[in-house]
């Protein structure tokens, strides 16, 4: 089926009329629309403006390590290595004795990779924190300087 | 790069060892021997001559390869398999089988290392701790900030006051007037 050599896309929305005389008087036109707050739906899926990381249980990945309000990021992250080592060594073992049973071990080699980046991923905030510290730090610096320099 | 996408990359990087060690193990693998009716595949020929021959009941122990020894053929199929995926090929590719494993699994091991290296390095804090940190920052900002715009509009008053004097200064060298 031959497509069309020019094809038609539909028509640009046709607010631009709205606009006739934005020159001579701005308040005749409409007002851009406002940000939009909570979820909205785009191309058929629905997102969020809430940008926080979805726990583990929400994506169905079984959580390893301990659920409290904070957690020891080193003692955790080390934890999970060994585990991860562990299970290496485990998969090892079973391709040479029982080769058929190695599908559990995948499963659980990538349940502990999927803990750990999940980890990762909640000291992200963490980060923002520090590097908001460090600018403010950094513009009082600055703002000292230029003290010193006017004063000279 | 920050610590964090550092130890992503890390974490990443072991996964690749992981798989590129067994990959690498399945792939150089050689055939084992699974059951006596069969052939040796590590060893045709010797296999062949064995089998026409009468086996030898003295087989050195030493010999890493699996022989059908027909005595001894009472050993189960499987401790064979395993024997000869463990131990290395008397064959050209024997540097292959033993050198490979250990320099991977000493990767591995690195990268893990590294990866502990990486977490002792992450410099963390609590989350009040950081809060109030903040908090103070943003006071000393404050006066900071005020402390600067006092003195630029000091400055300006003082730049004001020497462009006057500036101008009259020329104002008289035009004029020829003696200052007074």
């Amino acid at each position: 089926m031959a497509m069309a050599t020019s094809s038609s896309y539909p028509p640009p929305p046709p607010y631009y009329r709205l606009y006739k005389d934005y020159e001579k008087d701005p308040s005749s036109a409409p007002e851009p629309p406002p940000p939009i707050d909570g979820s909205y739906q785009l191309f058929g899926a629905t997102y969020t403006t809430d940008v926080v990381l979805p726990s583990l249980e929400d994506q169905g990945v079984r959580q390893l390590y301990p659920k409290s309000p904070d957690i020891d990021f080193k003692k955790e992250l080390r934890t999970l290595n060994r585990e991860l080592q562990l299970h290496i060594l485990e998969l090892a073992d079973i391709l040479v004795e029982r080769p058929s049973q190695y599908a559990r071990r995948v499963e659980d080699i990538s349940l502990i990779f999927k803990n750990l980046h999940h980890l990762l991923n909640s000291l992200r905030p963490h980060q923002a924190r520090a590097t908001l510290i460090h600018m403010l730090e950094s513009q009082i610096q600055r703002r000292k300087q230029a003290i010193e320099d006017i004063k000279q | 790069m920050d610590i964090i996408s550092q130890l992503q990359e890390q974490l990443n990087e072991m996964a690749m060892l992981a798989v590129n060690t067994f990959g690498t193990l399945q792939r150089d693998a050689p055939p084992v021997r699974l059951s006596n009716n069969y052939p040796d595949p590590l060893n045709p020929t010797a296999a062949a001559a064995a089998a026409a021959a009468n086996p030898n009941p003295d087989d050195p122990a030493a010999q890493p390869q699996p022989q059908p020894g027909a005595a001894a053929g009472a050993a189960p199929a499987q401790l064979q398999a395993q024997a000869a995926l463990a131990q290395p090929v008397q064959a050209p590719p024997a540097l292959d089988l033993d050198e490979h494993p250990k320099a991977m699994s000493h990767a591995l091991v690195l990268a893990a290392k590294k990866f502990d290296a990486l977490v002792a390095a992450l410099p963390l804090s609590s989350e009040e701790d950081q809060l109030k940190r903040i908090k103070e920052l943003q006071a000393e900002n404050e006066v900071v900030g005020s402390e600067l715009q006092k003195q630029l509009e000091a400055a300006e008053l003082e730049l004001k006051q020497v462009e006057v004097l500036f101008n009259e200064a020329t104002d008289n060298c035009i004029n020829l007037k003696k200052p007074d």
